[in-house]
């Protein structure tokens, strides 16, 4: 039998080999990738024999093979093609990255793993997700892309940063709560990240659970953000372009009243308290001014360049790259706009057999130009444009009114032709006339030099045993100037005497770290030890700020500060960093059989110079456990269910983000006083707090449980479930004020809990010549504080209102920051209502409400409505977050749409002004309460709002915030190869990017998305724009 | 080649390596401040410390919860005002007299206690500090001073309030209990009684006016013993202080002849002026620390000018910076005040000027259109330099000044010669001619002499009148004299709320 089958076998073969050598033609083509750029070394062989090639370094290939056989093309991490030949002489082809292949590599923070045996939660993007996203701020790109991962701009202002939580709120506070970004191995604060240029990146993975997260010990608990920049590749030097422009526009405005709308108004409330009319004739103000659209700006330009060039020989490869963006803001555009300027040099160099060297260095300059006062009830823009009167207007044309008071007496702000721009008589205090306010600010900018890079030497002792050292740091320069000309924008507001100011900060952090790896296999067993050592210092610097006052000039371009001022009309203030360090020590173990039972093991000890002298070090273990169901002898291959890895575990990380020397009593300055006549200052020394050297570290355990699957081979799921418990959240502890400190100790205050899941379903399928995917990910979280330390029931919130104080409160059995206020209860109609709303002992709750009150909730029954009588109003926390992306290409045209949202959190709406009585209204005001039936939900308008209808925290403030959004469309064109070529191109692709075309909201504020301290406090939130792109792709 | 530098690298890596393994790497020591065990060595440290524990006397003035402007709501003299019925929740509840534990500013608890602690500590401190034994005693005296001030705010604005004569420290300060007010005011006598013969006549005017001096720490004495109703007690000490009406007392204090110049802000330590806080725009107070230690700026001015004030061209109106529109006049005290001669200085009468289209404004809450014109703003005194405009005006405030003090001693005595003496000297100064010496002429000078400058409420809870001048405005009787305490205070610790207070 056996014999037989080797009889056929060498018949066939040399049936084929003869039928080959008569027909054979010479075959040549190129092998390249979805990017255009070359494969080489793509191992060619013709099919049933054992003649085989691989491709050069520019992917080009030839070879002998049968006019009508098939050739297999193979690479590691590319999906095997057998491409029948047909007759033909030139085959190119492109070959399609297995993204769902059991080869692809993830980072999991000093090395890497393969896909099939990570036992953690993590998510990762790649490259090409992030190429079709217009280049911002890399926190953008990874908005919606990954499950559990909250992200919510802080502002539209180009440039600005994004607020991100991992798995919820894990710490209180806000900077506690940033995640850990570590880019090539450099560990980088949140803020700090602006550098990175989007194109650049070859792959961000974030390590969700305490398991993976544990190889960064003290600073994990927030989640790690690994980002791992583009190196280059062996071969051909591959240059690469990428760049759009386009124009934004705002993609909602309020609606708010016009002016013959506002005098009703105004009128309205002036009768209601007992004053007269405002205006005699409202009607003949007509529609007055919209203020909204004199600041914004339909059709603000961006642009974005990007240049890359990689390469290298087989000892060196290098990658370098170019960028450049340039974006105007939608807002006040000659004060809002924003330019980052990078360039990276990347390189890997084999000096030797055994020794590696490798370096990556990114240089970025970013100058933001802003508005000012953003989300802020106290002026700038925004708020100014909502609160202005209409009646005002922006240019005051009228030569009579022009000429006279307070025209006519002050430096007042004019226009290009020389008309004073209107200042309000009615809308006071810090709004001013947005157009007005953008001239005084003309010379104000920010900007930030950033170099931060790393170089490694790795000694390859043996073929399992690695030992490399790194070096890495950070160097950060960033400052603002500041020219504020004389000027008089309204009687509050106002400017005599001109400055000239800057501010200029440099830190610098760096970190050592030396890791051991050993590598082996044992039959089925395999085993991967690190071991590592660091050390970590940042903080290191300081600034200083200069002011000099009555420059003798009037124009911003004229400012210099080499002026010579008198020392007496010269301000400035020095200060220095406060170092902080960590020593930290850390090993891991990666154990699997035969890729089928896995195991990783995680423990380090970190050191803090944050902590006091009982608890200096911590020591966070931690463990993943895997086990691959499908690769198990009993379960038979199948269409069905393809893959399907259960995976979990447990562990402990730390937070050490809190001010330094908190465990300390110390002396300081700062507790001044004024002797004597003449005005001088002497300082004052005092205690500042009392020691605490318990104070140790704040501790997060996690255990995760989740599964991934491929199934009817064309789905993949990937489900984790967690719960995360952080206990000793470090914080100011509020000791009563009789002890007399002026800064409460920090202390391990209260525990908090998230609990979630997160789920990520693909599907990828190829009809005929369609190649389509969808890729969706939700995410619930559920964030509960656990305890608060007995000494107060409640810790107020971090998300305060102009007079309401406090609009949030953390408590237990709610989440972090909850909304607390009173609970309306509908509109009292007529006086019976008024005195009918008693309590159960017949206390009238509200004797001196008026018709067209709110009507309060009374939740203790006490028969009259006080502080005790606020309640939790609902959670800023979304509690789902989705992200939905679809692609779709067909010959050389590709779609892709991508749509991201949150639901299940409150937004408190507080753009309008309080204390300024004249400001103007959103037109739901014109639904308010008028009389008997006319309205149950938004009360009377009166200056003598004595119940408190507008003045209380309460549920009237707050609106849903739930939104889906469709971030990012795109339609692009790929030029055949053939004419690619011609102009020695291998790839143009152009395409159209349209951003932010569409929201799903109730909200009635501009924007849903409202990052920050404490997310969804809309105080004037500078709105996400609407963009239109146009762009070009090109590869040589 | 390649190898050695290879060779250096690793060198350099492990020597910096094995030196961040130890417990020294993460071991760091504070720089810009001082650890406590440390501090208090020597004269400048403990001069410093003496500084600290004078810090909090700018409340009477600095910060938005200062003193006056919250003392001056809650009387018939002024309204809260402001922005609207919201703006600062504690200055609007003590003006309706409807503060809770919640919205009484815990400011006007911690302020004094933070004195009082930084007091104790270089009480505790200074007898081992190295300095003369004369300059020991006179710190300790000012020290003492200050904290009789501080308790004698607290013990008149809360009543019921603990007694800290030593600092707390994290194992003790959940075991503290509030003192009777008699223990109270008995520390105070007893600090004081400490403190005169320590203090200084006089001091040099230009490098240390503002330090406790004897003739202040008597007129504070006199005052606690007004308070405490022992009346021969106050006209005692207060005849000190006072010397022949009229005249110049002896340590060089006389009453101004010029009403007004009581309220040009250059005039500052004048002769009238016994205990005064001092402001300066030297610390060029800014809105990230205002109301804090190195706010120096007084924030009164600001709180009482008119909201978005203008004047057309070839207006006589004064030229004024904009406000804030708090503590606006009743019409009350304006009609008491129309016709005294001290009404121009008192009241900036701007619903006049408006009538008259000599000026504008933009009316704020509860406005009357009569502003404080003793701390209103001035052009003059708009800082130009750095910091915020709005929060550097430098004008001092009084805490005790002469004519306050004729009055307290004329009202100790109650009647006679010298109490005439004393309300004759106070109207002579301002042209008016004498009346007979009562209660009741006295309290109607004090109200006229004294009005805006934050002691009407006090007196007329001394007086008993509180309830029927203030009924009105929802004052209850029993409960309203005194302030809530914060709820701050009561959480975890054994002090128990004042009552009428939940």
């Amino acid at each position: 039998m056996k014999f037989t089958k080797l009889f056929v076998f060498c018949f066939l073969s040399i049936l084929f080999s003869v039928y080959a050598h008569a027909q054979d033609v010479n075959v040549s083509g190129k092998v390249y990738d979805e990017n255009g750029l070359p494969i080489p070394g793509v191992s060619i062989l013709v099919k049933g024999t054992t003649k085989a090639t691989a491709s050069d370094f520019n992917g080009n290939y030839a070879i002998k093979a049968p006019a009508k056989g098939t050739l297999v093309f193979s690479f590691i991490g590319y999906s095997t093609v057998q491409e029948s030949i047909n007759g033909r002489n030139r085959i190119d082809l492109k070959l399609i990255a297995e993204s769902l292949s059991l080869q692809e590599v993830v980072v999991v923070g000093y090395g890497t793993q393969k896909k099939s045996v990570v036992t953690g939660a993590i998510s990762s993007i790649r490259s090409k997700d992030l190429e079709k996203i217009p280049a911002g701020r890399i926190e953008q790109a990874l908005q919606g892309r990954v499950s559990g991962v909250t992200i919510a701009a802080s502002s539209g202002q180009p440039g600005a940063t994004s607020t991100i939580r991992v798995r919820g709120v894990t710490t209180f506070g806000d900077s506690g709560n940033n995640p850990l970004w570590v880019v090539d191995g450099v560990v980088v604060d949140a803020g700090g990240i602006g550098f990175l240029n989007q194109s650049d990146i070859e792959s961000i993975e974030v390590l969700k659970d305490a398991a993976s997260a544990a190889i960064y010990g003290t600073r994990a608990a927030t989640g790690v953000i690994l980002v791992t920049t583009k190196k280059g590749k062996a071969g051909k030097l591959t240059v690469n372009y990428n760049g759009f422009s386009g124009f934004s526009s705002p993609a909602k405005t309020l609606h708010l009243l016009n002016a013959t709308q506002y005098g009703a108004l105004l009128n309205e409330k002036s009768v209601a308290a007992g004053g007269s009319p405002i205006f005699s004739n409202v009607s003949a103000l007509g529609v007055g001014t919209d203020w909204q659209k004199a600041i914004f700006n339909t059709s603000a330009y961006r642009y974005s360049h990007e240049l890359s060039i990689s390469g290298g020989s087989e000892n060196s490869t290098f990658y370098t790259s170019l960028g450049l963006q340039d974006q105007e803001g939608i807002v006040s555009t000659e004060i809002s706009n924003y330019n980052k300027k990078n360039f990276r040099l990347n390189s890997t160099h084999k000096l030797s057999k055994i020794f590696t060297f490798g370096q990556t260095l990114g240089f970025s300059r970013q100058k933001s130009v802003g508005i000012g006062n953003t989300n802020s009830e106290f002026g700038g823009p925004l708020s100014s444009a909502i609160n202005l009167d209409p009646t005002t207007p922006i240019v005051e044309m009228d030569p009579i009114k022009a000429n006279a008071a307070p025209y006519s007496v002050n430096l007042v702000i004019r226009d290009a032709n020389g008309n004073p721009y209107g200042i309000s008589s009615i809308v006071g205090q810090e709004m001013t006339n947005p157009l007005a306010y953008a001239k005084t600010r003309l010379g104000n900018f920010d900007w930030s030099d950033d170099v931060v890079g790393n170089a490694y030497l790795e000694a390859a002792i043996t073929s399992h045993l690695k030992v490399r050292s790194t070096f890495g740091g950070k160097l950060a320069y960033w400052g603002d100037q500041a020219f504020t000309p004389v000027n008089y924008l309204s009687a509050t507001s106002n400017v005599l005497k001109n400055s000239y100011g800057k501010n200029e900060n440099k830190s610098f952090a760096w970190n050592i770290e030396n890791i051991l790896t050993y590598s082996n296999k044992f039959g089925n067993h395999n085993l991967t030890v690190l071991l590592g050592q660091g050390a970590y210092v940042d903080n290191i610097g300081g600034g200083s700020g200069n002011t000099l006052f009555g420059l003798p000039i009037s124009d911003y371009r004229d400012a210099s500060f080499n002026f010579d001022i008198a020392q007496s009309e010269r301000s400035s203030a020095t200060y220095d960093l406060v170092e902080h360090k960590l020593t930290s020590l850390f090993a891991r173990v990666n154990y699997d059989y035969n890729e089928k039972y896995l195991f990783t093991g995680i423990i380090r000890r970190d050191g803090s110079s944050r902590f006091g002298a009982n608890n200096k070090f911590g020591v966070f273990p931690s463990f993943n456990l895997g086990w691959v169901v499908t690769k198990e002898d009993f379960w038979k291959e199948n269409n069905v269910l393809n893959l399907l890895k259960i995976r979990g575990g447990y562990g402990i990380v730390g937070n050490d983000a809190i001010p330094d020397f908190r465990y300390l009593s110390l002396v300081a300055g700062g507790n001044n006083y004024s002797f004597g006549n003449e005005g001088e200052i002497t300082t004052g020394y005092a205690n500042q707090t009392l020691d605490n050297p318990d104070l140790k570290w704040e501790e997060t355990s996690q255990t995760n449980v989740g599964f991934e699957s491929r199934f009817f081979n064309d789905f993949n799921l990937t489900v984790d479930l967690f719960k995360k418990t952080t206990t000793g959240i470090l914080r100011p502890i509020n000791i009563p004020g009789y002890v007399g400190v002026t800064t409460n100790p920090a202390g391990n205050v209260a525990d908090m809990d998230n609990k979630g899941i997160e789920l990520e379903l693909g599907y990828k399928k190829r009809f005929g010549k369609v190649n389509f995917s969808i890729n969706g990910n939700v995410a619930y979280l559920e964030n509960e504080v656990t305890y608060v330390a007995t000494d107060s029931k409640f810790i107020t919130g971090d998300a305060s209102f102009q007079s309401m104080g406090a609009v949030t409160r953390t408590q237990v059995g709610q989440s972090y920051n909850s909304f607390y206020g009173f609970k309306t209860n509908g509109i009292f109609q007529n006086e019976e209502e008024v005195t009918a709303y008693a309590n159960s002992a017949g206390v009238v709750i509200q004797p001196n409400a008026r018709p067209g009150d709110f009507k309060w909730v009374d939740t203790d029954g006490d028969g009259s409505i006080t502080d005790a009588d606020k309640q939790f109003l609902g959670s800023n926390i979304p509690k789902y977050t989705y992200g939905l992306t679809l692609n779709l290409d067909y010959k050389g045209f590709d779609f892709m749409a991508f749509a991201q949202g949150a639901a299940g959190s409150k937004i408190f709406q507080g753009l309008r002004r309080l204390d300024v009585g004249n400001a103007n209204y959103q037109t739901e005001a014109l639904g308010r309460w008028v009389g008997e039936g006319t309205s149950n939900d938004y009360p009377r308008l009166t200056n003598n709002d004595t119940n408190g209808n507008f003045g209380k925290m309460s549920d009237f403030y707050l609106e849903n915030g739930d939104y889906l959004r469709l971030k990012l469309v795109q339609l692009g064109y790929s030029l055949p190869i053939d004419a690619a070529s011609k102009i020695g191109a291998s790839k143009i692709r152009l395409y159209l990017t349209g951003e932010n075309l569409l929201t799903l909201t109730k909200y009635t504020g501009y924007d849903p998305e409202i990052g920050g301290g404490v997310f969804g406090i809309d105080k004037g939130v500078y709105p996400q724009a609407r963009t239109v792109m146009f762009g070009a792709n090109l590869q040589f | 080649m390649k190898m050695m530098k290879i060779k250096y690298f690793f060198i350099a890596i492990a020597s910096v390596s094995l030196g961040s393994c130890t417990k020294d790497f993460v071991d760091l020591t504070p720089k810009g401040a001082f650890l406590s065990d440390n501090y208090y060595a020597n004269q400048e440290q403990a001069t410093a410390a003496l500084v600290g524990v004078y810090d909090p006397i700018r409340k009477n003035t600095g910060g938005f919860e200062n003193t006056i402007a919250m003392m001056n709501a809650g009387s018939d003299d002024h309204v809260a005002g402001g922005g609207g019925a919201t703006d600062g929740a504690g200055i609007q509840g003590f003006s309706n007299h409807t503060l809770t534990s919640t919205n009484i500013p815990g400011s006007f608890w911690n302020d004094y206690y933070q004195g009082i602690f930084r007091a104790n500590t270089l009480l505790v401190k200074l007898p081992g500090v190295e300095m003369t034994e004369d300059l020991k005693e006179r710190f300790t005296a000012e020290a003492r001073a200050l904290r009789a001030i501080y308790y004698f705010d607290l013990v008149r604005m809360f009543k019921n309030v603990p007694l800290l004569l030593d600092p707390l420290t994290a194992t003790n300060m959940y075991d503290v209990e509030q003192a009777t007010p008699e223990a109270v005011y008995a520390q105070i006598e007893n600090d004081l009684l400490a403190a005169i013969p320590a203090l200084p006549g006089d001091v040099p005017a230009a490098t240390e006016s503002g330090r406790i001096t004897k003739g202040a720490a008597q007129a504070v004495l006199g005052k606690v013993y007004l308070f405490e109703g022992k009346k021969p007690e106050a006209a005692a000490i207060l005849a000190e202080v006072n010397g022949t009406p009229g005249a110049t007392n002896k340590y060089g204090n006389k009453l101004l002849a010029n009403y007004s110049d009581l309220w040009v802000v250059a005039n500052k330590f004048n002769s009238e002026s016994l205990l005064e806080v001092s402001h300066t725009s030297a610390g060029n107070s800014d809105w990230w620390f205002w109301g804090s230690g190195a706010d120096e700026g007084n924030t009164l001015n600001v709180m009482v000018g008119p909201r978005s004030y203008s004047r057309p061209t070839g207006s006589t109106a004064p030229d004024l910076p904009s406000g804030w529109s708090f503590n606006c006049i009743t019409q009350d005290l304006y009609d008491a005040i129309k016709a005294d001669p001290r009404f121009g200085a008192t009241v900036f009468d701007l619903k006049a000027l408006k009538a008259a289209g000599e000026a504008d404004y933009i009316g704020g809450y509860q406005d009357t259109g009569y502003f404080l014109n003793k701390y209103l703003p001035r052009k003059s005194d708009v800082r130009t330099g750095g910091g915020a405009a709005e929060l550097n005006y430098k004008q001092n405030s009084y805490i005790i000044r002469l004519a306050d003090t004729y009055l307290m001693e004329a009202e100790a005595l109650g009647s006679g010669a010298r109490a005439q003496a004393l309300l004759d000297a106070v109207r002579a100064r301002v042209g008016l001619l004498p009346v007979p010496v009562t209660l009741a002429a006295i309290k109607n000078e004090r109200r006229m002499e004294l009005a805006g400058e934050g002691l009407r409420f006090f007196d007329l809870v001394r007086w008993g009148d509180a309830g029927a001048k203030l009924g009105s405005r929802g004052f209850i009787v029993g409960t309203s004299e005194i302030f809530p305490i914060p709820s701050r205070e009561l959480q975890g610790t054994k002090l128990k709320q004042n009552p009428g207070y939940n």
